[in-house]
Parts: C-alpha cells; structure tokens; sequence
C-alpha cells in the first residue's frame, strides 16, 4: 500500500455562497466517510485562505519572513486528505470523488513514507 | 549464429522478454538492465555455441537468473528496495487480466493517462518497441539528453505512484477514471507510434 496527498486547489478571494458551500460540505462529508469505510482514509483538514500564510527563511544565520502563500497565483491548496491505496488507478478513483464533491481539481502526490495511521 | 540473426531475436523478442521481467520483478529498471544483459551475453556466446533452441526462452531464462543475482548481491548489503523486488520476485502471480499477455499490461502501464501522451509513446517504443534513447529522441526531434531525462522521470512515476501493472477491465463496475475506453485513444496512439 502506498500512501498518497490528495490537495484541493481553490481559487482566492471569496468563499462561494453558503448554499454551495453547504452543499460542498455535505458531500465531503459523505466522501470521508466512505473513505473510512474502506479503510483509505488517513488524515483530512480544510485550511483557512492562502492569505493567512506566512513564508519562513533561514538566511544567513537570520530568520526572514514574508507574508503570504510561498507561490504566486490565483489558486493555491484550500484542503487535503491522506489516503492509503493499493495503487495509482485506486488513488485517481478517491481523487475523482473529491474533485465531484469540491467541483475544484485535485493534485494526487505519492508520499515516499507513509505517516503512521 | 551471425549478429544480424540475435539483432532480429532482439526485436521480435526485446519487448516480450521486458514485459515478463516487469512481471516477475515489479521494476522497470531491473527488467530493462537484466534482459540487456542478456542479450549481451547472447552476442558473446551464441556466434560460436549456436543458438539455443529457444532463443526468447533463453533470454528470459538469463535475464531472471541475471536479475535475482543482481538483486541478492544488493539485498545482503541491505538495499531495502533490492530486497523488495526478491519478495515480488518470489510469489508467482496468480492473477491473470482479461487478456494473458505480459507485453499488453505493460503497454497500458506505458499509455497510463498520468503520463503525458508524448511521453507514453516514447516509453512504449522503448520498453516494448527496444528502441534506443538516441532513436526516439531523433523520432521525437529533440536532444537525446532530454528524451533520456522524460524516460527517467516517467520510470520514476510509475514507481513512486505505483502506476499498476495491469490491463485495464478486470475491475469491478464504477467510476474508473481509468477504464479501458479512457485510455483507449492513448494506447492506440502509442500502438502507432504518433506523438502526442
């Protein structure tokens, strides 16, 4: 079994209106259960917007920071999920399932070592 | 045996021999390596020995015993990897896909939809086609060094990503981003070798 990070890219700016957001939720909501339930859920967490991120350095024996999300962009990850598959086609599956629920693409990336679940 | 009848066993047989030791072995690289080591045996001692009387079974046969020598030399310095592919190694599989063919699951391993088209066709003519890296980067009209770096980099996804040896449809009914119909067009491109 492999594990892989499942993130959502969402777009800045405002969040889309509460009834789509709802509904959003509640699918997600469905979708970590049934990931449960098969026994391929690992971890899941939503994050609050890129805007809140803060960029640390180390340089020259100082630490510099920069406010803001590291990548320059008009999206950046809004949320992710570790999942353990046996393989790539199975992660692609869950991954297909979330970017139905969010209606936002999803990057899938193979951990080298798997956390501990 | 002249060299231009063991260049002829190594098209017909090339892609064969490949597609069995990816089977056996669950690693691209160990395959390739192994089945060229193989052939460059066959060059040293089939002109004055004859060939065998299966020349592709020989090669195989070579090849898996060449790979399992490899592979316990790097297990007993504890290569965690090495040891890996001996435990693959070990357990014949059982399972049979829709269609019992070594070469065909490795096309669709080659024609994956994670990999991008350009690059499924240039790793099939390789693996299964035994085209050089210098043939397919001229087929390609880009420098051999890059074409050597997308084949590297492709291996390395289909390791890393665990992108399954196997033919698509033996699956149970669903939502399979990956069916057979969905890579269908891929795999037909690379079956004709057009870019993509």
């Amino acid at each position: 079994m492999t594990q892989y990070l499942l993130s959502v890219y969402q777009p800045d700016g405002d969040p889309p209106p509460p009834e789509v957001l709802d509904q959003v939720m509640s699918e997600l909501n469905v979708l970590n259960g049934e990931m449960k339930a098969a026994g391929a859920w690992v971890f899941a967490a939503g994050l609050h917007p890129a805007s809140t991120a803060t960029v640390v350095r180390h340089r020259d024996g100082e630490v510099v920071l920069t406010d803001g999300p590291f990548t320059e962009g008009k999206e950046h990850i809004g949320g992710f999920t570790i999942i353990t598959a046996p393989d790539l086609d199975s992660a692609l599956e869950w991954a297909g399932k979330m970017s139905r629920a969010t209606t936002l693409p999803v990057e899938v990336r193979p951990l080298q070592h798997g956390v501990e679940d | 045996m002249r060299t231009s009848d063991i260049e002829r066993v190594f098209r017909d047989e090339y892609g064969r021999a490949v597609a069995v030791l990816v089977r056996a072995f669950g690693d691209i690289d160990i395959a390739e390596e192994a089945v060229q080591d193989a052939f460059t045996a066959a060059v040293q001692r089939w002109p004055s020995t004859g060939p065998p009387p299966s020349p592709a079974g020989w090669i195989i046969t070579t090849a898996r015993n060449q790979a399992i020598d490899r592979l316990r030399r790097e297990a007993s310095r504890h290569d965690r990897h090495a040891e890996a592919a001996l435990l693959y190694a070990g357990d014949e599989p059982a399972e049979e896909g829709p269609v019992p063919d070594d070469r065909l699951r490795l096309i669709f391993t080659c024609c994956h939809p994670a990999l991008a088209p350009a690059v499924q066709v240039a790793l099939t003519l390789r693996l299964l086609g035994g085209l050089t890296t210098a043939e397919i980067a001229h087929a390609f009209l880009v420098p051999e060094p890059t074409m050597a770096q997308r084949l590297v980099r492709a291996k390395g996804k289909i390791r890393d990503a665990r992108i399954p040896y196997r033919v698509p449809g033996g699956r149970p009914a669903g939502p399979a981003p990956c069916g057979p119909g969905r890579r269908l067009p891929h795999l037909q491109r690379g079956v004709r070798g057009e870019r993509g």
